[in-house]
């Protein structure tokens, strides 16, 4: 070893016996003390309650929409200085009471300041005045015309989603190209498949739960209404009670009818089965070719994000091909929240643009806000030309006088429980009566 | 014997290592047990810790319920006291700890609600027969506002009787505001209050990321948090079925915690949770934090003390062999020194047995001879002999001692060069006049060639250069056989520099040769060759080194190639300063030579002779044989003077072409013959008339010389043999101390016709030349190491003296001191010359000659 580096490593090791030293000193060192020996605590914690869904379906999977949510979430945290405190609930299975009864519950009592509302909750809590107006949120300022339309009750925007939720067929592509089928575009062609489906083997070539089999009504029913060029009206005459809500339905209630007559859904497994969780495992493992979700499912490692085979999403069958449902979900503030105030400051940051460019990056999905895209994944891509196009059919319509998600749900339930595809015409007949005479 | 130490080294390096490791592991094994010590005892008090904070929160809630329960009770009288229980009820308004207050009426299934509806017990499940203060608890439940509540119901007792009973339904809602704000263990523990019955949570943790898996039931925990193991799980579910705290060790996604299940109100409900053990163990990382410190500065010390020893042991070691090195070294250089001093002392005894044997040789010579000469007084033919015998062996002594003298300047760096102008002509004519019957009494043929040489006239120490020629050449001489052959060449190279004259001197010889061996150490002091044959040469071995360190005082290089029985040739390269000045051209203008011509075969020689003229102006035609040279001169040419090469004619024409030319040339152009110093036959041609002989190589200045002659018509060699004798009539004052010396000189000087008066010291020269008449003296010839005075002194003192010639007078040191320093001391004491002892008469006449006194005499 050279002069040279045996000085360098003197110098070192001395330096090192110097910082020793000064550790040493540090260590010894008193401090300045306080008499009072308690730390000082933070005072005056604004808090929001925000009541949401849980997971319980994997643990170990990344839930892409819940981490985009939460990354806004923590950017409002941070913009405002506020805690926000998530209460959180899930139906522990059929028989337990919905995530929308518990909510409806709860802002109905004032229990929160903030709520993740499915469509139908949105429509009856924005009806009954528990959500408070957010059209002066400046976030509100970039929505789309569709969302502000959607969620426009009484004349009050009361809820703001984060992302446009478009429901579609899960398809297998290669089960479909195994049995050399195309992607089916009407009912008919979707019966066919299921029927080749079936001689091939697959007794039940459709995955469904108690939730989402609406999606195949909304498709047929309002193909027209919402792609003819006459939707206004005829959701005047619908209001009006000119024409029949029963009228719309009966097609998709009998599509169903012989989708559960010809075994190509089980209904007795969908009436128990919560969403993705009765029917995802098949769907994953190559059993069921083609199951219902929702855009996010397609991104999300909780749901369908990662297939071992080609998936493609594409639109529900009907008269007009392929038809994206779109229902709008979204945040709502309670008319009398504790914390309505910063609920609102919160609101506004977590679906302004910046948010909502970090939460569609992150989730890759249909921004609510005009002024924000992001590419979608590959397997979205046929849904997604399909809402580019403008063809879609909505799922929830707050002009619309009858809640269309909830209890369109609640009627395929019937029609899955036995009910005739009468009986279940007959419960629309009812609503539209009742909401006419509340009129 | 070398590997032993290595052996020991290698054992106590071991032992060292061991011992190291030794100290590791007993330094490892007590940290390991104060370590193990210390996290036992961290986690007995974590849980501890732990439990004792469980049981503060069970106390907690259990008091809520308690209470709850007593106001329950105070309610319920306040029912019973009232006079109508229903309205009381509904007249209750809900508040943050009773979400609804019913009554229903012994003996009825249905009662009133606060919050207006008809009250059933349905829905609610009091079949675990959980209490309260006594009161009965049911499961809990999601109720009206959406968040888990549960109810107590109670008896409505009015005078004994029981009126009814009073359920009141409270939230958990009110806990959760009892449990610490600040979450547990500074938030990083998860508490859940877990219903027994349906092990569902009912308030569960609310910061963010609380809305994934894991929060709904026992088994979202256990799946969410992996809790697979069946023992744990059975072992949790008969703690719940018995109302049993359970405490475990489990990891929550990587992190080491305790997991809990703890009862509350006799297991109705379950403090349920898990806490990161670090989280409990706060004090507890910072002590292993701090202990790990420790060791670790410690450790550093150590490694740090070890480094800085083996550093310190390094550079020690390092001294150690640099010392070592050193002393062998020093070893390696005494030996060789020793070594070379026995060499050297080998070769000077050996140097000396030669001059021992050298000396006494000529010693014995002239000894002898003197003996015999002492008894043939009366036969002049033998004393002729034997004085001349006597001379040379004398001769080859002074010889001996000039050589060992020169070796020892040479050696103690005393030589110092005498530069001087000099004619390169002179060099080679005394040369070649002292080799030239040297070889001619061995039968050899000597031969000179001068080629190439642009410059005659240079500057050097001549004296010098004719020893390394004399020197090359008589060894040439002494070491070929009779009828062989030497050859001096004088080529002149390509110059580097106009003001250098770069030449090379060949001496070669066909003689004995020398072997590769011999070869190496010729240029050594002290060597001789050494054979059968070589032995018959007297030398003293000291030539050729004498003549090497001349040859490079004078900055030149001297080589030797040479083989066995074919001879050997010498290389000598010198670069001499040119002359500065022009050739004296008025000399030749004077005469009138303008163009000469010269019959020259050798079309080197005649390269050479146009050379060496271009300065003096003078065209030099070369003509290659006598046809070409007749037919210039018939041609018209006009020469005032004919060269003609006595061989180039070819092998004894030489006579008859000089007289060819002698009789085309007019008769007042002289021919001169260029020849060897012995060329046969010229002696006829010198009768030509006007034909002179000019002896070879071609120098101008030896050519100048005979122009001289020509033009003047007398020799000037007959005149200065004529004047030889230049001592006659002279009378010298002499100092001298040596009485034989003395005595040697006044006999010479008076066999040379002169005389002198000898003084023993120079005080006394001094004080005789003071009293002496002007002229009295011719000269003085003074010895230098003399007592009294010194020679130096005493010319100094001459000089000095207040006389008209005390200035002049002509000093001729005569001293043994032989060396240039000795001449140049005695010229700056002011003495005119120098001589060398023992006194040689023709230098003596030299000197006299040069200091003017036969001039003056005459």
């Amino acid at each position: 070893m050279s002069d040279c580096a045996e000085k360098r490593i003197r110098r070192r090791a001395a330096a090192c016996l110097a910082g020793a030293l000064l550790l040493a000193l540090a260590g010894c060192g008193d401090g300045g003390k306080d008499q009072n020996l308690m730390p000082s605590k933070e005072v005056g914690e604004r808090v929001v309650n925000f009541f949401s869904p849980m997971e319980k379906a994997d643990p170990n999977a990344e839930n892409v929409a819940r981490t985009a949510s939460d990354l806004t979430i923590a950017m409002a945290e941070k913009a405002l200085g506020v805690t926000v405190y998530y209460t959180t609930y899930t139906a522990e299975d059929y028989q337990d009471r919905t995530y929308d009864d518990v909510t409806m519950d709860r802002a109905r009592n004032d229990m929160d300041d903030l709520y993740l509302l499915n469509p139908d909750t949105v429509m009856a809590l924005g009806a009954e005045g528990k959500l408070m107006d957010l059209s002066g949120l400046d976030s509100a300022k970039n929505l789309r015309d569709i969302i502000r339309v959607a969620n426009t009750v009484d004349g009050k925007l009361v809820a703001i989603p984060q992302e446009v939720v478009a429901y579609g067929l899960f398809v297998n592509m290669e089960l479909f190209q195994q049995y050399g089928l195309d992607l089916p575009e009407t009912p008919e062609e979707f019966l066919e498949c299921c029927r080749v489906f079936q001689e091939n083997g697959i007794e039940t070539p459709v995955g469904a739960n108690r939730w989402w089999l609406e999606t195949f009504v909304f498709a047929q029913a309002y193909a027209d209404l919402y792609n003819g060029g006459n939707t206004q009206a005829e959701i005047d005459a619908l209001n009006s009670g000119a024409a029949r809500y029963s009228d719309y339905m009966r097609p998709g209630f009998e599509f169903l009818q012989t989708l559960i007559d010809c075994g190509y859904i089980d209904a007795e497994k969908a009436l128990v089965s919560e969403a993705i969780e009765g029917e995802g495992a098949d769907f994953l493992a190559g059993k069921t070719p083609i199951v219902m979700a929702y855009w996010g499912a397609a991104n999300s490692d909780t749901a369908y994000g990662k297939t071992d085979f080609e998936m493609q999403v594409i639109g529900f069958p009907s008269s007009r091909g392929q038809m994206p449902v779109m229902p709008m979900t979204g945040y709502a503030v309670g008319a009398n929240a504790e914390h309505a105030e910063d609920a609102m400051r919160v609101l506004d940051i977590i679906v302004s643009d910046e948010a909502l460019q970090v939460y569609s990056e992150t989730n890759r999905v249909i921004s609510p806000s005009k002024n924000v895209s992001v590419d979608c994944a590959p397997a979205l891509r046929p849904l997604n030309d399909r809402i580019e196009e403008g063809v879609y059919v909505l799922g929830s319509n707050a002009g619309m006088k009858v809640e269309q998600w909830g209890n369109t749900c609640r009627i395929v339930r019937q029609l899955l429980g036995g009910a005739t595809v009468d009986e279940c015409m007959a419960a629309f007949d009812q609503l539209q009566d009742a909401a006419l005479g509340d009129a | 014997m070398k590997e032993k130490p290595n052996k020991l080294e290698q054992r106590r390096g071991f032992s060292l290592l061991l011992s190291i490791l030794l100290v590791f592991c007993v330094f490892g094994t007590v940290v390991y047990a104060i370590a193990r010590k210390t996290t036992e005892e961290m986690s007995s008090a974590a849980i501890q810790n732990l439990s004792e904070s469980l049981d503060l929160l069970q106390c907690t809630i259990e008091a809520i319920l308690n209470n709850e329960a007593e106001f329950q009770r105070l309610v319920a009288q306040e029912v019973a006291r009232a006079e109508d229980p229903e309205a009381f009820i509904l007249a209750y308004e809900k508040n943050r700890t009773m979400a609804k207050l019913s009554l229903i009426r012994a003996g009825e299934t249905q009662g009133v609600s606060n919050v207006g509806e008809v009250f059933t017990e349905e829905g609610l499940d009091f079949s675990e027969n959980g209490a309260v203060g006594g009161l009965a608890i049911s499961q809990s439940y999601l109720n009206y506002m959406g968040t888990w509540a549960y109810t107590m119901k109670c008896p409505v007792v009015r005078d004994g009787q029981e009126l009814g009973t009073l359920y009141v339904e409270y939230v958990y809602d009110t806990i959760d505001r009892s449990l610490p704000a600040e979450g547990f263990y500074n938030k990083q523990a998860s508490l859940y209050i877990m219903d027994a019955e349906s092990e569902r949570f009912v308030l569960k943790p609310k910061g963010m990321g609380q809305r994934s898996a894991g929060h709904l039931n026992l088994d979202d925990f256990y799946r969410a948090n992996s809790v697979s193991d069946p023992g744990i799980q059975a072992e949790v579910a008969q703690c719940l079925d018995s109302g049993q705290n359970i405490l475990f060790y489990h990891d929550i996604r990587g992190v080491n915690a305790l997991n809990y299940m703890w009862s509350v109100n006799n297991g109705t409900i379950f403090l349920v949770g898990y806490v990161p053990v670090e989280a409990i163990q706060q004090e507890g990382r910072t002590v292993n934090q701090n202990i790990a410190v420790v060791v670790a500065v410690m450790l550093a010390a150590f490694f740090l003390c070890v480094l800085l020893y083996y550093f310190n042991w390094r550079q020690q070691e390092q001294v150690r062999k640099e010392r070592e090195e050193e002393r062998r070294l020093h070893s390696q250089q005494l030996a060789e020194a020793l070594q070379a001093a026995q060499i050297a002392s080998t070769s000077k005894t050996t140097f000396l047995s030669n001059m021992s044997h050298d000396i006494r040789t000529p010693m014995n010579a002239v000894l002898g001879f003197t003996t015999l000469l002492a008894k043939e007084t009366e036969n002049p033919a033998k004393v002729r002999e034997y004085t001349g015998k006597i001379m040379a062996s004398g001769q080859h002594l002074l010889s001996l001692i000039n050589d060992i003298l020169d070796v020892s300047k040479i050696e103690s760096g005393k030589v110092v060069l005498t530069y001087d102008e000099f004619a390169l002509n002179d060099v080679v004519s005394s040369v070649e006049a002292i080799i030239q019957p040297m070889a001619r009494a061995k039968r050899q043929e000597f031969h000179v060639e001068v080629t190439g040489i642009r410059h005659e006239y240079l500057v050097g120490d001549e004296t010098r250069l004719n020893q390394i020629l004399i020197n090359l050449l008589s060894n040439a001489v002494k070491y070929t056989p009779e009828d062989g052959h030497i050859w001096l060449r004088i080529i002149g190279l390509k110059q580097r520099s106009s003001q250098y004259e770069h030449i090379r001197i060949e001496v070669e010889d066909d003689g004995y040769g020398m072997t590769p061996e011999y070869l190496e150490t010729i240029f050594d002091a002290f060597t001789r060759a050494e054979n059968s044959t070589t032995n018959k040469v007297q030398g003293t071995g000291l030539g050729m080194a004498i003549t090497k360190s001349i040859v490079e005082l004078m900055s030149g290089t001297i080589d030797v190639s040479s083989q066995v029985d074919k001879g050997s040739i010498f290389r000598v390269e010198l670069e001499l300063r040119v002359q500065e000045g022009q050739m004296d051209r008025q000399f030749w203008q004077d005469r009138g030579i303008s163009r000469i011509l010269a019959v020259e075969g050798n079309a080197e020689n005649g390269e050479s002779i146009q050379t060496l003229m271009e300065d003096t102006g003078i065209q030099v035609n070369v003509a290659a044989g006598l046809e070409e040279a007749l037919s210039w001169i018939s041609g018209g040419g006009t020469y005032q003077l004919v060269l003609l090469d006595w061989e180039a004619v070819g092998p004894d024409a030489g006579f008859s072409a000089a007289g060819a030319l002698r009789q085309a040339l007019p008769e007042e152009v002289p021919l001169l013959l260029l020849g060897e110093y012995d060329a046969q036959g010229m002696e006829g041609a010198l009768e030509l008339g006007r034909t002179e002989m000019l002896t070879k190589p071609f120098f101008v200045s030896a050519f100048r010389e005979k122009v001289k002659e020509l033009w003047a018509g007398e020799t000037p060699d007959s005149r200065e043999c004529e004047q030889s004798s230049g001592l006659e009539g002279l009378h010298f004052l002499a100092a001298e101390d040596n009485e034989i010396n003395a005595e040697i000189l006044a006999e010479l000087l008076s066999l040379e016709g002169a005389s002198c008066e000898i003084v023993e010291n120079g005080r006394l020269a001094v004080e005789r030349f003071q009293q002496s008449e002007p002229g009295e003296f011719h000269g003085i010839l003074m010895d230098v190491q003399m007592p009294v005075m010194n020679g130096h002194d005493a010319a100094r003192a001459i000089r000095a003296l207040d006389r008209e010639d005390a200035g002049r007078i002509p000093i001729i040191a005569m001293t043994a001191n032989a060396f240039a320093e000795d001449e140049k001391a005695a010229l700056d004491a002011g003495m005119n010359a120098h001589v060398a002892k023992p006194l040689d008469v023709e230098l003596l006449k030299k000197a006299v000659k040069q200091c003017g006194m036969e001039k003056e005499h005459l």
